[in-house]
């Protein structure tokens, strides 16, 4: 951190909270810093998720393979992913992945015995970690955030009469990057935090009715018409998608310069939705610290040394210096 | 029955003046929204390939009884003349057909259903009994006596039976779910196709000329005539073969000249009427140019006259024909004999009728008039010349005209046979056996063979035609589909004739205009259209029978003078009388047809410029249903449409044809009605006449987009698309991978790819509702954005999202069986399944054999890869082989191992006994397909693309909302191509998303851009489906808005995996040590003639010396400079030696390619002896030491 003449304090401000939806700003960054964050939350923090499956019995109308896909994909609570060990790097067990540090069993095993078609649900799996169970059954557990009653569990198969499933299955900590089953999170995305002005004096060049038609050529809602004073105002900045259909229709009605929209370079709303391996707020606590982790590795990493030795200058630059 | 339907809340509201307030006037007109109810009625009660069941049940219920019956009596008589003569007669009579039956080698037997036949390798045969009546009658000197036997249901052999056909087992479970699948059957599946051996076929409707019509061709100059009238008659029995007649017009001199069969050389038109009786000029003109007061007919027929004018009575007319027979130097009588048979019988067969005999010469005389009289309106320019690719001039051969043909000859081979056998015993004084006589295998066989080969005619027969009986493709269920409705012409392929491939005005409705292949048989392959009915056929009587009635008029009794004033009338193209009153006939024809009293099938065509009337009731006609018009009204209301929507009862087409609100309309009748496209084109014409662009409606479309066939009814907006492209995505969806059939489980298909997730699409049209497209659908709704985003999508590549194919997006199995059986060798030795041994196994491959079981097969669930033995499989060595081999060695390897190129899971081992009660084997294997750079995709607008890249979801570029796109095409693939539709389903698909409903995007509605943009408005999206996204790597806006929406996307058969491919070095050929050919060989890449060329070019000789030379059959021998030829050498000694040349000095070494050496050896062994000479050549040398 010596040295960084322009350094910047980036600012997070939370607007909306749940366990598996947040919503926040960040200002005081640029883009590249917020893409970081994105592409973090996406692909690098760890999860925990289905990698091996031993099948003992399947009579089911599905194969072997397919059913240990839809495992994979079922999303497991990963609160102490960040603590695990990956089974590549584990020294307990040789990384054949089959130690408390870095795996988790789980037992699966259903018999359809009654006429009704029965479904085999991420309910049925039986895990030996309490705190690594599939989201939605902890969820019910919980009964937070979720309406119960309508969670069934994600459904693995169904089942007809005579058919059997019964499986043993170790889920591991990953990442994103690997595999999308590791990814925490369902959506992350930013937007340019818009600065919207309209030009007062030749608004009120229009008329009502030109006001609303240009009003309504946004296909969002940005913009509002005042009931008594008949102006039209910005009703919802953020909702602007920069489609740049307002500018469009402006020209179209003669009047080019009626709105200015810019992007600010440096404010971003984030939105982040998480498939409830980890809390939506932890996910982005999680993806900083990898960030971190990651600046760490690369300027401690002998490479940057050399590379240092190798580009002069250059290298004190990559070295984010 | 979920989703679309009649419930089909349309997302796009269309402004329909026409509903509001009229819904409780049931009188009133339909809407155009009503008629989708009258084509569920339709697809409900027909499915989608009646054609080939009715035709094959035509086929079972009348055709085999009838060719049995006109066989003639076998009569044999005892040639020794002393003794008492006997003359056996034997004669078919009634027929028995069976429905399929299995007998098991332990003589059990229990009906055989289709899904047994499949997987134990059968055919899916019924068996044929015919009752045999034997009547042996013995003259003796003083006494008659007469014995007859009668033996009923004599077995005569096994006919292949359709699936779902009323024969078939299955006929009673018809369209009962439960009942189809405790059989292991798809309820989707609709039959229509044979199972020979195990393996489905289908016959292909094969397109022909329609015989007993009158072409006229007008020739081009310079040629030696000028017109040409031809008629190819086939009596209506078949019976007897195809018989043509021409009729010319000579260029010079105007002589007009007939054709007859069996005569050599052209007869003079006059002559023929001669021979027929019609002796005076006058009466031969008045047969041809009915109006004598036709000046320019008259002056045509001079020359003709005047040409013939020494031939004056029938005797010399008649031996002027008989003399140019095909019987040189006969007797006069002899030849007028002749010359009488050919007229009577030979002579255009059909023109008799079905009436029988009477009045032949008549009736003759007639019809070569009518010929002439085409020929001569042709030549004078008053009608035109005829249109060969016409459609009313095709017909078609479907499964039943097929096997009708072949059982036939089949038949009359039995026959033939047994009456050869018959001889033999009389001769021999045994006793006729006819249960010995008759030789069921004849026809067992001679089905088999060409069903399951394809050449249809008798193995050795002549004219057989390949390729009619295919195996079913079972890619995809579209592709099922479509090749039941398959159609071909039989015209050579390399013909450069361009005519008969071209669309042709005729074939709206009847034909797809967008499914055929590209290449070599385009055009020539087509489809039949959703709603087209082909005419099974039916007998002339009864149409005769009410001509009769209505007072037709018969040639005996009228005078040549009365043709003009009356309509002429033609049943299947024979001239069967005249009618003074036409127009009240053919109303009265139409009631009858419209309310079901003769067959709905018959096609009437009253071609009132020329006064002819034509009925047809001949099988292979297209024809299709419209809605009946009258007073520029429909027939049927509204309160029908609620009916039908109301009953679920089966049987509501019907009802609505025998109703007379819809009726069948063949190709040829078509061109006698007005048609209106819409029922708003109706509409406009009541209150607008003016506007209106007829004021004679007679019918109506039951909807426009019913002219499209299987494949290109599952396009989106086809009639947005540039023509082409929709012929490409008709031959892709036959690519596409999905859900084949519901029962792929419980198949054994050597080859098929089931997707792991398919999705019903978005965007549909009204028809996938009966193709079952929903409930069997073959591609995914992908979220597909058309940008360039890292050029890794140039020419024709795409993005793909390595996320979403981590969550399953387009996964897909694939399952490929083999199968093997323990054949007998000999008598008591046979083959064995079994783990080999190494120990008393000689010929094991180095391969893995441990994931064989004891029983010698692969176990469920073994991982197998390349190589791996997975039916293990021993041969016991024949006598001479054991003395040969060391005594510990008990049989020979003959396992069947896995192909090199592929591994995977054994799915299923199904082990049974096959129809020689041989244990045979079928064991599957399967693979999961994950999506990888170089698979094949496409969207259902002919634009496929292979992948060029995945990146996962962080790389890849996202809207606000976090929408990540599947798949990325880039935007160079749209313009030149044109593909509009593409476009519009992808907006439509964003819509449809956002509403939860389905959107329809059948051709010819009218659904607009600007609605579905107005639609996407609303939903909060900008109108044209734009969207600004970020990119994923940096961050950053794109400058350009991008165009994202859900498209419908299909995962094609063509994977890198199956195709990945290089070679180092490997096997060779034996012959000629180069190496072989093809992937799975392990083959190498092919330098060929270009590659070579261009070597050349570049001038890189040691570059193509190393390519054609030493990576392919270098080779080396060693060659005496003295002869030239190849020496002895031996390297180990080393000593070298020219036994011809008796020298062991000057040999040399020499270098050339191993198919050189060859051509060597080869050379010499006929006696030619190529030198190799490696000092230059002097002959001035060679010649003075021969001095010396």
């Amino acid at each position: 951190m010596e040295g960084a003449k322009n350094q910047r304090f980036p600012k997070i401000k939370i607007r909306e909270m749940k366990d598996d939806y947040l919503k926040f700003e960040l200002r005081e960054t640029d883009a590249s810093m917020a893409n970081a964050l994105r592409r973090v939350m996406l692909a690098e923090v760890p999860t925990i998720a289905i990698d091996l499956v031993e099948i003992e019995v399947n009579s089911t109308v599905l194969n072997d393979e397919f059913i240990s896909h839809r495992l994979g994909l079922i999303p497991l609570t990963s609160d102490r992913a960040m603590d695990m060990r990956f089974s590549r790097d584990c020294d307990a067990c040789d990384g054949d992945g089959q130690c408390e540090y870095c795996s988790v069993e789980f037992h699966l095993s259903v018999r359809c015995d009654q006429d009704q078609t029965q479904d085999v649900t991420s309910a049925d799996l039986q895990s030996t970690d309490p705190t690594v169970v599939p989201v939605d059954v902890a969820a019910r557990s919980s009964s937070s955030g979720y309406d119960a009653s309508e969670n069934r569990g994600i459904i693995i198969v169904k089942l007809r009469r005579g058919q059997e499933l019964r499986l043993r299955a170790i889920a591991r900590k990953g990442i994103g990057k690997d595999h999308a089953k590791w990814s925490p999170a369902a959506t992350v995305t930013f937007m340019y935090e818009p600065e919207i002005r309209i030009n007062e004096e030749l608004m009120e060049s229009l008329s009502l009715e030109e006001k609303n038609s240009w009003i309504e050529s946004s296909p969002t809602k940005v913009f509002g018409i005042d009931p008594n004073t008949h102006q039209v105002m910005v009703v919802d900045a953020e909702a602007y998608t920069y489609d740049e259909e307002v500018i469009k229709k402006a020209e179209a009605m003669g009047k080019p310069g009626l709105v200015e929209i810019e992007a600010k370079e440096d404010s971003f709303i984030f939105t982040v939705e998480s498939t409830g391996a980890v809390k939506a707020s932890q996910l982005v606590i999680n993806a900083i610290d990898v960030l971190k982790q990651k600046l760490d590795a690369v300027r401690l990493s002998d490479d940057t040394v050399e590379a240092d030795d190798q580009f002069g200058e250059l290298g004190s630059h990559m070295r984010g210096g | 029955m979920e989703g679309g339907g009649d419930e089909n809340n349309p997302i796009v509201t269309v402004d329909d003046d026409e509903e509001d307030g009229i819904v409780q006037q049931y009188d009133e007109e339909i809407t155009q929204e009503d008629t989708w109810a009258v084509i569920s009625a339709h697809f409900e009660e027909k499915g989608l390939v009646r054609q080939q069941l009715d035709s094959f049940d035509e086929f079972v219920n009348t055709t085999m009884q009838h060719i049995v019956d006109e066989s003639e009596d076998i009569v044999v008589h005892d040639t020794e003349p002393q003794k008492s003569s006997t003359t056996t007669k034997i004669s078919f009579d009634q027929l028995y057909f069976t429905k399929p039956m299995i007998t098991e080698a332990d003589g059990d037997t229990a009906t055989l259903f289709p899904k047994a036949a499949r997987l134990r390798n059968m055919t899916y045969s019924g068996a044929l009994f015919v009752d045999v009546k034997k009547q042996v009658t013995k003259i003796g000197q003083d006494c008659e006596e007469e014995v007859t036997e009668e033996n009923t249901k004599v077995f005569i052999g096994k006919v292949p039976i359709m699936v779902r056909s009323t024969s078939c087992n299955l006929f009673k479970c018809q369209n009962i779910e439960k009942d189809l699948v405790e059989h292991g059957e798809c309820p989707y599946d609709q039959g229509g196709y044979f199972i020979i051996n195990g393996s489905e076929k289908v016959l292909i409707a094969q397109e022909k000329m329609s015989t007993n019509q009158v072409y006229v061709f007008k020739k081009k100059q310079p040629n030696k005539y000028s017109y040409i009238a031809e008629v190819r008659s086939m009596a209506e029995s078949q019976v007897k073969p195809l018989r043509s007649m021409f009729v010319r017009l000579l260029s010079k001199g105007g002589c007009i000249r007939v054709t007859l069969p069996f005569i050599q050389s052209e007869i003079p038109m006059a002559v023929v009427f001669r021979a027929l009786g019609f002796i005076p000029d006058k009466a031969i003109l008045e047969h041809i140019c009915y109006d004598l007061e036709d000046p320019e007919m008259m002056e045509l027929l001079q020359p003709s006259l005047e040409e013939a004018f020494v031939i004056q009575s029938e005797e010399v007319a008649l031996d002027y024909i008989g003399k140019r027979g095909s019987v040189p130097g006969a007797s006069k009588e002899k030849r007028i004999k002749f010359a009488e048979d050919i007229l009577a019988k030979e002579m255009v067969p059909h023109a008799v009728g079905a009436g029988g005999e009477g009045h032949c010469k008549t009736k003759k005389a007639y019809y070569v008039g009518y010929v002439i009289h085409r020929l001569l309106l042709c030549a004078l320019g008053r009608r035109p010349e005829d249109d060969r690719d016409h459609y009313k001039n095709k017909r078609l051969d479907l499964a039943g005209p097929l096997l009708g043909g072949l059982f036939r000859k089949l038949f009359s081979k039995l026959t033939k046979d047994l009456k050869k056998y018959a001889q033999k015993c009389v001769e021999s004084g045994k006793d006729v056996d006819l249960l010995f006589g008759i030789n069921a295998i004849t026809i067992t066989r001679g089905l088999i063979y060409s069903l399951s080969t394809g050449n249809w005619g008798l193995l050795d027969g002549a004219g057989t035609r390949p390729g009619v009986s295919q195996v079913l493709n079972r890619l995809t269920y579209a592709s099922t589909l479509s090749h039941l409705r398959r159609l071909n012409s039989p015209i050579g392929r390399e013909g450069k004739l361009v005519k008969p491939r071209q669309l042709h005005n005729s074939q709206w409705g009847m034909i797809c205009p967008a499914e055929t292949p590209e290449g070599q048989a385009c055009g020539l392959v087509k489809n039949l259209a959703l709603m087209v009915h082909i005419t099974v056929g039916s007998s002339t009587d009864s149409i005769l029978e009410f001509l009769e009635d209505w007072s037709i008029e018969n040639f005996v009794d009228i005078s040549p003078a009365v043709i003009l004033k009356a309509t002429k009338i033609f049943v299947n193209g024979c001239w069967v009388g005249i009618h003074r009153s036409p127009e009240d006939l053919v109303k009265d024809l139409r009631q009858l047809r419209r309310e079901g009293d003769v067959n709905s099938e018959l096609g009437i065509v009253r071609d009132i410029h020329f006064q002819e009337l034509r009925l047809y009731t001949d099988y292979g006609r297209c024809s299709r249903p419209l809605f009946i018009v009258e007073n520029q009204r429909l027939l049927i209301k509204k309160r029908d449409i609620k009916n039908l929507q109301q009953r679920p009862e089966g049987g509501k087409w019907n009802k609505l044809v025998t109703k007379g609100y819809i009726e069948y309309i063949d190709t040829e009748e078509e061109e006698t009605t007005m048609i209106a496209m819409t029922i708003h084109d109706l509409v406009v014409a009541r209150s607008e006449p003016e506007k209106a662009c007829s004021d004679t409606y007679t019918h109506c479309e039951i909807h426009p987009s019913m002219i499209l066939g299987v494949c290109a009814s599952i396009i989106p907006f086809p009639n947005h698309n540039q023509s082409p492209r929709n012929t490409y995505q008709s031959a892709m969806g036959k690519q596409a991978m999905g859900m084949y059939a519901t029962n792929y489980q419980l198949r054994m298909d050597t080859l098929a790819h089931v997707l792991y997730y398919p999705q019903k699409p978005l965007v549909t049209t009204r028809a996938m509702e009966h193709l079952h497209f929903r409930q069997l659908p073959a591609g995914i709704n992908a979220i597909v954005a058309i940008a360039c985003y890292s050029g890794y999508n140039q020419e024709d590549s795409v993005i793909m999202n390595q996320s979403s194919i981590d969550r399953g997006f387009f996964r897909s199995l694939f399952f490929r069986t083999y199968r093997d059986e323990e054949k007998k060798m000999g008598t008591l030795v046979r083959e064995e399944f079994g783990r080999p041994n190494r120990e008393s196994t000689v010929g094991m491959r180095p391969g893995s054999y441990d994931k064989l079981d004891v029983d010698g097969f692969a176990p469920l669930g073994t991982r197998v890869s390349g190589g791996d033995a997975i039916i293990g499989k021993t041969t016991p060595f024949a006598e001479e082989e054991c003395q040969r081999l060391p005594s510990k060695y008990k049989g020979r390897d003959h396992s069947m191992t896995l192909r090199q190129s592929e591994s995977g899971m054994v799915d299923q081992v199904m082990l049974t006994t096959n129809d020689d009660g041989l244990r045979f084997v079928k064991v599957r294997m399967r693979t999961v397909r994950i999506p990888q750079i170089g698979d094949k995709f496409s969207s259902r607008h002919g634009q496929k693309g292979t992948v060029g890249m995945t990146y996962t979801q962080e790389d890849m570029p996202w809207t606000v909302e976090g929408i990540t796109p599947d798949i990325i095409v880039n935007p160079h693939a749209i313009p030149s191509r044109m593909t509009i539709g593409h476009l519009i389903e992808c907006i439509m698909g964003k819509v449809s998303a956002q509403a939860g409903k389905e959107g329809d995007a059948t051709p010819f509605t009218n659904v607009t851009v600007g609605d579905i943009g107005t639609a996407l408005h609303k939903c909060g999206y900008q109108m044209r489906g734009f969207e600004t996204m970020y990119n994923g790597h940096t961050g950053r806006c794109l400058t350009a808005k991008i165009f994202i929406g859900p498209t419908y996307y299909q995962r094609l058969k063509h994977m890198v995996d199956d195709k990945i491919h290089s070679r180092g070095r490997g096997p060779v050929q034996i012959l000629t040590r180069q190496p072989v050919e093809g992937r799975s060989r392990d083959g190498g890449l092919r330098f060929g003639e270009m590659e070579r060329d261009c070597l050349i070019a570049h001038g890189a000789a040691h570059f193509l010396k190393e390519r054609l030379f030493d990576q392919s059959d270098a080779y080396r021998v060693h060659v005496c400079e003295r002869c030239g030829l190849i020496a002895i050498a031996n390297l180990k000694k080393p000593t070298f030696e020219c036994r011809r040349c008796k020298t062991r000095d000057g040999i040399v070494q020499v270098h050339i390619p191993y198919a050189c050496k060859l051509l060597f050896q080869e050379l010499m062994a006929m006696a030619i002896t190529p030198r190799m000479l490696t000092k230059e050549f002097k002959p001035s040398m060679e010649n003075e030491k021969k001095g010396t």
